[in-house]
């Protein structure tokens, strides 16, 4: 009689699964860059050859106005760059009611040694005033801010408060 | 008397064999929501820093204009003249239609730089663009 020879068991060896795929995993970690891209959106003009000026009502604009050394002025009025949004915001308050195109304008013209950092500044404090009204104007009508609010409200105050910013040629004059 | 030590005559183990399983989901994970930095930058660049800030939904449509402090420009992967910012931008734009520019601009920059790049989006009817800026804390 044969006796057969008992075969070892055919098993392949997992305990070192885990280490190759944290090996994996630790690769992925550190080759991938999780950067966010956040700022502030904006929607240019379209290009026209010869612009044709259209007269807006004064009270209607917003006109600033940032020159190089990073002054502000607001309507001919200097102010500093962080009062920029306390001042807009009861303006735009004001036109809530208004048809749209009655609704605020607000303009920013730059000087071209003007640094990008005070036009962005600038820039975000109007964005703010803008949000804080619509947010506001949300709060008192549906009870919502109005990131929380369903698209048909977040249509009805976007056509109340639509966010007019206009950016103005900088002067020609400083170029250099 | 001798004393004798009580065990417990359960397995004083942790089941490693399910292990892989979680470390493959994680990896998976990973895999799956992040994106592999595809150009290498090649201009020195801090953002400046805003508060009202709008996070873009959808990364496909994001087409990156770098501005370095010394005012070069960089689109894709190589350094470009002011002149070659509209060719470069409108084959992006046929490419796909409702492109979004993010300008990632230092912040030392001059505006008049910044203007004649958005004189040339215009141009090129990439209209839609972001000022990549850094959340203040």
């Amino acid at each position: 009689m044969i006796k057969k020879k008992k075969l070892p068991e055919a098993t392949i060896p997992t305990s070192s699964m885990a280490d190759i795929a944290f090996l994996l995993l630790i690769f992925f970690l550190v080759a991938t860059v999780i950067d966010v891209d956040s700022g502030i959106g904006m929607t240019l003009p379209e290009y026209v050859e010869d612009v044709e000026t259209v007269e807006v009502p004064k009270d209607r604009m917003a006109a600033l106005l940032i020159n190089e050394n990073g002054d502000v002025l607001l309507d001919g009025q200097p102010i500093s760059l962080f009062q920029i949004k306390q001042t807009i915001k009861p303006r735009i308050v004001s036109k809530i009611e208004l048809p749209s195109n009655k609704k605020l304008i607000v303009s920013i013209k730059t000087d071209r040694k003007t640094v990008y950092n005070a036009y962005i500044q600038a820039l975000d404090q109007v964005k703010e005033a803008f949000f804080e009204v619509r947010d506001e104007y949300g709060n008192s009508k549906y009870g919502q801010k109005f990131d929380d609010l369903d698209e048909e409200q977040q249509k009805d105050v976007k056509e109340a408060i639509p966010i007019i910013i206009s950016i103005a040629e900088p002067e020609k004059i400083g170029k250099g | 008397m001798k004393f004798e030590k009580k065990r417990a005559s359960t397995k004083q183990e942790i089941p490693t064999a399910s292990m892989p399983d979680i470390i493959f989901m994680l990896l998976l994970f990973f895999m799956v929501t992040t994106t592999l930095r595809e150009v290498e930058v090649l201009v020195n660049y801090s953002l400046p820093e805003a508060e009202a800030i709008e996070k873009i939904e959808n990364k496909r449509l994001i087409s990156y204009v770098w501005v370095g402090n010394d005012g070069r420009i960089q689109i894709n992967d190589s350094i470009v003249k002011l002149d070659d910012v509209q060719t470069i931008m409108y084959s992006k734009r046929q490419a796909l239609p409702n492109v979004i520019v993010s300008l990632r601009i230092d912040k030392n920059t001059d505006m008049g730089l910044v203007t004649d790049i958005q004189q040339e989006l215009r141009k090129a009817y990439c209209l839609r663009i972001n000022y990549s800026a850094n959340i203040k804390i």
